[in-house]
Order: structure tokens, then C-alpha cells, then sequence
């Protein structure tokens, strides 16, 4: 049976979307079994990440609709023959959907995938309450900005509420010097806030909105973002993966010393 | 009046509904009769009674209660008049009463309050976690947050300004105690130091102090 992760926010615009691209990608990497569903029905984007825009046939709401088999609907990766991709329906609206379909659909995707990875919109609405119906654990992405860290604490009490049995942090965006300076909350403050665990921390990297445009996940990449996207990827599996270290540019000497403490 | 004795119900309990003209031995008997009937429907409730439409001798209604009392299981336990200056009296000692019952009793909320959630209580309140920006806490009494108060919260609610807030790390966006209003500064002090502090109403200002001996001394609950 496999486990339903639901990546959410409350605020737009936090990099719920990329996560999911480079979670997903990274747990198929690690040869897991994973199908991304996208729940923003009314704005897709997942597919575009993912560079699959232009395979979609049949999407979320037909296969609720019963228009066609879950089967037919759901993407191959073009790169990652265990990735799959249901995108959502863009002509319809979030009420097309209820949270008892997409319970139903979750249970029916657990009995063929390793790891089920729901992309939910912002806000606090239907498609938030689809997205978490049939979900197992939520992984919370926030940037260190008080509105998205305020928006974060508000689902969290939604989804404490709703009974969720966990929920994760990803600090989103972090930008080291900035914390530095004293003009950014650091992961340690924005977990103080929340008080969940955090599951990992993603720099602000431009590589991210290069990989985003080119359709190309970049998670194991030889960038910082890459690697603490496949840190998280290691700590949704159980593995204890130490915290990047985040300060500055990595010299060529650091980097040659992990590439020596690779082999 | 075709119906000279009438039995309607209110929040406490019933109201009799008496004939202003019928001759007194006369609406005696209709009441116990009235009685009689409904003696089921009452079993053996307790509940407070009230007359209404006709003045009654303190004699005359000893009588209806003896009638009530021989009719019916019916427990009468208090007569209540029909006097709206004596119902402000009452009113005015149930809520003094109830607030100071809600200034010493407390409840426990046990987790973290988080934006959006809103904790109303009708007595003091102790919370065991944080309460974040966002959040409300609203208390007749107190409020003692045993971890970060970074939300607003109002004391006191119903006007008592003997009320307090008390926390960990005292750090609210609003503080309300009673009737007056606190909210923090725009730009936040940095580097204040984490302690206990508690707020509390003195000559309408709220003030916040650290948790020290000499505060405590003066807090009367």
C-alpha cells in the first residue's frame, strides 16, 4: 500500500509546485513507484514543470467523472519510467470535485504506487479539502516571509484539525546572507513559530527557475537547491540525511572535499 | 377569561397565569384542578414558579403552593417575582457572583493556537503551548499561556479589570483587559529577552512587568 502526500501552504506563490516536480522526481530516482496529482483544478501547472504539457489527454475530473480509466489518464515521465503525472482539468471549476471522490481516487492509486503526491492550491478552500482528503502525512512549504509563515500556521491548524497524523516544514527560498544580515527569519525561527518538524530546507537558487522554464526537475542536480531537494526526497523514506550547509558558494575546495567523502 | 388559570413555561421554570377577577376560593379550585391534570406531564421537576396577572397575599399564595404541593410531585424551589427592579438586584449579584467564579476557576487547552483559531472561555484560561500571530484568546478571567503569546488576547472580557495575562514569553500583537486596549509597538524591540512577564490594568493603562515577587504580592485573584 502506498502513502499519500499532500504539499500545501495557504499562501500562492511559496514553491508548492516545485516542490512537488523535484519531491516526486527525487522519490522516483530512489526507485520508488510515484504518480504527482495535480488538485488545482481551474490552474494547472504541474504538467508544465514537469515539461508533460503537451501529453495530456484525459485529466483529474474525467477520471472522477468516470469519462475514462484512471489508467488512461495518468502521464508517463519521459524520463523516469516509475513517474507518473494526473494532471488537472482546466475548463472546470474546484466544486466539479468532492473531498469523498478524491478519498476514493487516493485509495485506488495507494494500490498501485509507492508514493502518491498531491499538488493542493493555495488558499483555505474546496480544492484544500479535496487535495487533503484522502491524504496520510502534509508536507508544509513556506518561504521565510511572516504572511507565508502566518498563512503555513493557518493550515497547520487545519490540518490538525482534519486529523492528520503528520505534517512536515520545508523552508522554501532561504537566503542565507540575507539571514545573516539579520533581515530574514532563519529556518530555526520559522520552525520556532510553527513548531513541526522540519523535513528540509531549500536555498534560493536561480538554477530552480531555470529547471522550472525548461520542464526539467532539477533534484540530485550538482546545485545547493538540488541537493536539498534530494535530502528531503532521503528523509520522506526515513533516512537521517545531516542539514546542508547552506553558507555561501560552495569553494572548490569544500567541493572537492564531499566529492572525497563521496567515494 | 374562558381559561382562568393558565400554565406556561419559561427559561427557569413556570409561570402561573391567574384571573385578575375571579373570586379567590373559586380560582383555587380551577388551580388545583389545572394541577391535578398536568401532574403527569411535571413528574417530580425542580423548578422555580412566578404568578402572573393578579397581586397575591403572601397567605394566598402559601395556599396555591400547598395546592401545588398536594397536587402534584412538582419540587417548587423558589417563588419568583414578577418585579423587573428586583430582577436587576438579582441580575446584577449572579453576575458579580459569576464573576468572580470566573476569575478563580480556570480551564486547560492543551496544544498550540494556531492563525485563525479563536479560544473563548467563560472562566480564566490556562493554555499549555504557544498561541502565534493570529490567534485569539477571549476569557472572562485570565489568561496564562505557558509558552509564546505572540497573539491577541482579551481579558476579562465581561469588564473585570482585575484580570491578567500572564506568559512565558509575553509577546502579543493586541493585549484587551476589560475596557482598555494595548497593542505592540510597530517596530519590534529586537533582542528582548525571554521571560515571564504579566500585563495588568492600573489606573486604565496596561502594563507589562516581569514576573517578580513584589508583582505578585499585589495580584488579587
Amino acid at each position: 500500500m502506498g502513502e499519500v502526500i499532500v504539499i500545501t501552504s495557504g499562501k500562492g506563490g511559496v514553491g508548492k509546485t516545485t516542490t512537488t516536480a523535484n519531491v516526486g522526481t527525487g522519490l522516483a530516482k530512489l526507485d520508488k513507484k510515484v504518480v504527482l496529482v495535480d488538485t488545482d483544478i481551474g490552474l494547472r501547472n504541474l504538467d508544465v514543470v514537469m515539461g508533460l504539457e503537451n501529453r495530456i489527454v484525459y485529466n483529474l475530473v474525467d477520471v472522477i467523472e468516470g469519462n475514462c480509466r484512471i489508467k488512461q489518464a495518468l502521464i508517463k515521465d519521459k524520463r523516469y519510467p516509475n513517474l507518473y503525472l494526473l494532471p488537472s482539468a482546466q475548463t472546470r471549476d474546484k466544486t466539479s470535485v468532492t473531498p469523498e471522490q478524491m478519498q476514493k481516487l487516493a485509495e485506488e492509486l495507494k494500490e498501485e504506487f509507492d508514493y502518491i503526491l498531491m499538488d493542493c492550491p493555495a488558499g483555505i478552500e474546496q480544492g484544500f479539502k479535496n487535495a487533503i482528503a484522502g491524504a496520510d502525512r502534509a508536507l508544509v512549504v513556506t518561504t521565510p516571509e511572516v504572511s507565508a509563515v502566518r498563512d503555513a500556521d493557518r493550515i497547520i491548524g487545519l490540518l490538525e484539525a482534519n486529523e492528520m497524523k503528520q505534517a512536515h516544514l520545508i523552508v522554501n527560498r532561504l537566503r542565507n546572507d540575507m539571514v545573516k544580515r539579520g533581515d530574514m527569519m532563519s529556518s530555526t525561527d520559522v520552525v520556532e513559530i510553527l513548531a513541526i518538524d522540519l523535513i528540509g530546507v531549500v536555498p534560493d537558487d536561480e538554477n530552480i527557475v531555470i529547471s522550472t522554464n525548461q520542464g526539467e526537475p532539477l533534484v540530485g542536480s550538482d546545485t545547493l537547491a538540488g541537493q536539498a531537494y534530494m535530502n528531503i526526497c532521503k528523509r520522506i523514506l526515513g533516512e537521517e540525511v545531516p542539514y546542508l550547509d547552506l553558507n555561501g558558494k560552495q569553494g572548490l575546495f569544500s567541493k572537492l572535499a564531499s566529492l572525497l567523502k563521496k567515494n | 377569561m374562558n381559561n382562568p388559570v393558565i400554565i406556561k413555561g419559561n427559561k427557569y421554570g413556570i409561570v402561573v397565569v391567574l384571573d385578575a377577577e375571579m373570586e379567590f376560593g373559586e380560582l383555587k379550585e380551577k388551580i388545583s384542578e389545572k394541577f391535578r391534570d398536568s401532574a403527569k406531564f411535571f413528574d417530580n421537576a425542580q423548578m422555580a414558579i412566578s404568578f402572573e396577572g393578579r397581586k397575591l397575599t403572601n397567605e394566598e399564595q402559601r395556599d396555591i403552593l400547598n395546592i401545588i404541593a398536594d397536587e402534584t410531585e412538582l419540587h417548587v424551589v423558589c417563588v419568583i417575582e414578577d418585579d423587573p427592579k428586583k430582577e436587576e438586584v438579582f441580575k446584577k449579584a449572579l453576575d458579580e457572583k459569576l464573576m468572580e467564579l470566573s476569575n478563580t476557576t480556570g480551564q486547560f487547552y492543551k496544544g498550540n493556537l494556531r492563525s485563525g483559531q479563536v479560544l473563548e472561555s467563560e472562566t480564566s484560561i490556562i493554555v499549555i503551548g504557544d498561541v502565534n500571530p493570529g490567534a485569539r484568546i477571549v476569557s472572562k478571567g485570565n489568561i496564562i499561556v505557558l509558552g509564546a503569546l505572540k497573539g491577541t488576547v482579551f481579558a476579562g472580557a465581561t469588564g473585570n479589570t482585575n484580570s491578567f495575562v500572564l506568559a512565558l514569553d509575553l509577546n502579543p500583537v493586541q493585549i484587551r483587559i476589560a475596557d482598555t486596549i494595548a497593542r505592540s509597538p510597530d517596530k519590534p524591540v529586537k533582542d528582548s529577552v525571554k521571560e515571564t512577564k504579566i500585563a495588568f490594568l492600573e489606573d486604565g493603562n496596561i502594563y507589562i512587568e516581569p514576573l517578580s515577587k513584589e508583582v505578585l504580592n499585589d495580584i488579587n485573584i
